[in-house]
Order: C-alpha cells, then sequence, then structure tokens
C-alpha cells in the first residue's frame, strides 16, 4: 500500500480534478464575484476535507502540537487569502502542500531563533512519551512494547534530516505520489526519490539495525535518474 | 537458482517501486530476499501507522474541531476593516471646562495672586533675618570674650572673617614688606 502510493503517477494536469480542486474553484469564482460569504460557506468544506492531512504534515515535519496547529491555521488563512492566484489546472493539494511546507519552514527557523535565547525545553523523548498511542484495552505488556516501539520509531524518524523527513511525511503520511511532491516542494521528481530511498534507507537502519553496511549512496539507478533530471 | 542475493539498496529500491514480489523472479525464488523485502515492507507499515496514530492522539476530534473554529473564525474577519475603538473612553464625556471657560481663568488668576503674596512675604521675611544676623553675631562675640572665644565667634563668622580672626590671632600678618600695605588695606568684615 505504501510503496504503492509513492510509486503512483505523476498528475500535474489531472483529467478530471480532485474534489478540492473543484471546490477551491468555486471559492475563487465567488471570491471574484465579490460574494464573500458564500466563498467563506464554501471553504469550510475546504478545511474540512484537508484539515487531517494538513494537521499530519505539520506535526510529522515540526513535531511539536502547538507549532503545527498555528502552520495549519495560517495556510488556511493564506489560502484564503490568495486564492484568486490558484490556477485551476495545478491540483490543489499540492498548492495547498506548498503553503503549508513553506509556512512550516518558517516556523522551523523561528523557533530556531528562539531556542538560541531560551533555556532548554523537557526532552523530546518525554513529550512523545505523553502522546503514545494506545490501543483498545492493551495488556500493560502489550502496552509497554506499543510504546517502546512508538518511541523507537519517533526518534527515529526525528533523526531524519529536514529534507527526507518532509518527503517521507508527505508520500507516506499524506499519500502524495513522488510526482506531487515535487511540484510541492520545487524539487525534481528524481531528487525526491533519492531523499525517500535515503529516508528509508536510515529508517531501516535505525529501526532494525539492517543496511549499516550498505554504501552511503543510493542506487545507481536512482542517481542516474537524478542526474538526468538535473 | 541465483544464490546472489539483493542488495540492500536493491531490496529498498523494488520495495518503494511497489513491485509485486510475485513478478519479480529472484524474489519468486529466494526465500531469504522474499523475507527480507517483507520485513522491509512491515517496517514501514508500522512508521506510517504509529506516526498517524502520534498525529492523531495529539490532534482529537476536538482539537480539530476547535481549529477548524478559529480558522473560519479568521477568515471571517479577514477583510473586514478594523474595528476602531475609543481610547480612552472617558474623552468622550463632555468636560466642564468647555461648559464654564470662565472659572480656569479665575482660578489661574488666584494662583497668580497668591503666588505674588508668598513672594512678598518670603522677600519680607529674609530681609528681616538678615538684618538680625549682625546683632546676634555681636553678642555671640561679646559672650565669646567672656568665655569660650574662638569656638562662639566661629559658630557664627563667614569663611573670611573666621580666616581674618585666626590669621590676627596667631599674629602673623605676612613678610615685614607687606604689612605697612596690609595695615592700609581695609578689610571686609570691617565695613559693616
Amino acid at each position: 500500500m505504501v510503496a504503492a502510493q509513492a510509486k503512483s503517477p505523476a498528475k500535474p494536469h489531472q483529467a478530471s480534478p480532485s474534489r478540492e480542486s473543484e471546490v477551491a474553484a468555486s471559492v475563487k469564482a465567488l471570491v471574484l464575484a465579490g460574494d464573500r460569504d458564500a466563498a467563506r460557506e464554501r471553504f469550510a468544506e475546504l478545511v474540512a476535507r484537508q484539515q487531517r492531512r494538513a494537521v499530519r504534515i505539520a506535526f510529522n515535519y515540526l513535531r511539536d502540537a502547538h507549532d503545527a496547529d498555528e502552520a495549519v491555521q495560517d495556510a488556511f488563512l493564506k489560502v484564503f487569502t490568495h486564492i484568486t492566484s490558484y490556477r485551476e489546472e495545478f491540483p490543489f493539494e499540492v498548492w495547498f502542500t506548498r503553503i503549508l511546507v513553506n509556512g512550516c519552514l518558517d516556523l522551523r527557523k523561528a523557533r530556531a531563533r528562539r531556542l538560541r535565547w531560551a533555556l532548554p525545553m523537557p526532552s523530546a523523548p518525554d513529550m512523545v512519551a505523553q502522546m503514545e498511542p494506545v490501543a483498545n484495552d492493551p495488556s500493560p505488556e502489550q502496552r509497554l512494547m506499543s510504546s517502546e516501539r512508538a518511541r523507537q520509531i519517533a526518534g527515529a524518524v526525528e533523526r531524519l534530516p529536514d529534507r527526507q523527513r518532509l518527503v517521507f511525511t508527505l508520500c507516506h503520511v499524506a499519500e502524495q505520489s513522488t510526482s506531487e511532491v515535487s511540484q510541492a516542494l520545487g524539487l525534481s521528481e528524481a531528487t525526491v526519490r533519492v531523499h525517500l530511498f535515503r529516508a528509508v534507507r536510515k529508517l531501516r537502519k535505525l529501526l532494525t539495525g539492517e543496511g549499516s553496511s550498505a554504501t552511503g549512496v543510493a542506487p545507481s539507478s536512482l542517481l542516474d535518474r537524478e542526474r538526468s533530471a538535473v | 537458482m541465483n544464490r546472489t542475493h539483493l542488495t540492500d539498496n536493491q531490496l529498498i529500491e523494488l520495495s518503494l517501486a511497489g513491485i509485486d514480489r510475485t513478478s519479480e523472479p529472484h524474489l519468486a525464488e529466494c526465500e531469504h530476499c522474499d523475507a527480507r523485502i517483507a520485513a522491509l515492507t512491515s517496517m514501514l507499515g508500522d512508521v506510517d501507522v504509529s506516526l498517524t496514530a502520534e498525529v492523531d492522539e495529539a490532534f482529537p476530534p476536538e482539537r480539530l474541531a476547535r481549529q477548524q473554529a478559529r480558522i473560519l473564525q479568521q477568515i471571517e474577519q479577514e477583510g473586514r476593516p478594523a474595528r476602531v475603538i475609543a481610547f480612552p473612553a472617558a474623552q468622550s464625556v463632555p468636560v466642564r471646562v468647555h461648559r464654564r471657560p470662565t472659572r480656569r481663568w479665575v482660578a489661574a488668576a488666584g494662583a497668580i495672586a497668591a503666588s505674588f503674596v508668598v513672594g512678598i512675604l518670603a522677600d519680607h521675611l529674609t530681609y528681616e533675618l538678615s538684618r538680625s544676623r549682625p546683632v546676634a553675631t555681636h553678642l555671640a562675640v561679646r559672650v565669646g570674650d567672656q568665655h569660650a572665644p574662638v569656638r562662639t565667634v566661629a559658630a557664627s563668622l563667614s569663611d573670611d572673617e573666621l580666616l581674618g580672626q585666626i590669621e590676627a590671632a596667631v599674629g602673623s600678618t605676612g613678610p615685614a614688606s607687606l604689612r605697612a600695605l596690609d595695615a592700609m588695606t581695609p578689610r571686609a568684615w570691617d565695613d559693616r
């Protein structure tokens, strides 16, 4: 399933636009017609459809619920403010993801600036431990193992370089194709694939201990594709 | 049977490409590599589930609903002119000064007159005190003649007078060549 998502073909010019793209186009038309109240009502549907996905992207990139909350709100506000510049020939999800990721990057920079002058915060593993998912009525042993595994996974994902984590999040958590991710991030599709490959390889090494003997380069086929794309 | 196993990189690439394991000849015949790619796919699935669960835990439906309400509220405010808040609120209440402006002038004239009176009184008092000071000095000198001359006089003399008295007491009037000139020179306290 996951691999199929990463593999799914690029759709820069879809034959049939997604529901989100249709709603966005109608919001744009309403705004241009001066009917802002109707546009706002229509936009609520867009928020409802994209909100959970946006939260997943922002949270996995920023690793902070408060910042993710802020980033998602800002992104939706920017979308509505600049809806007239939306181009219907592109999927709305790609445009929105780009706005959201740019907002996340800004927040991340701001947080780095804050941390330079602030006292150290409580350690991240404690925060992760508080947010661990709990299955329905698990036994204490299962809960312990589940929490330990969740902690390992969260720690491994946090250790990914920013761009690898972002690409991995968009491909796996946000379920976007590499083509959509390349459009959203302004990278070539080959570069996206290389980042994705490296992210998976590093996660595998961190979580299973396998692949430690692998060389630090992507497979030649991927690199060839990247070179040809450049 | 091909016993050269897939490298880790090939395995990852196959996993990301979503190639059907049965369609890959090597995987179809190599249980070891088949197990490896199955483990990798399982691990990625665990990561996806874990990350998604983590976000859903941090953002339950109630929080998402609140967030959605805030977004829509912000959008509703967007584009509207800012509400002007009167500041300070007390300024909107009519001030009495505008109704009776003459009162201010009366109060100002009264204050000026009062300050004149106070100034005149203060000047008069200062003058009286300055007149009474020499009497006190003379009295102090007289008392000092009888009991403790130096200490009593020093208490009421100026610096010049004190230095002159000290000079006279010590008896030094300077070099001999200047004594005639010194005798001719009037002293400041002699003029009083």
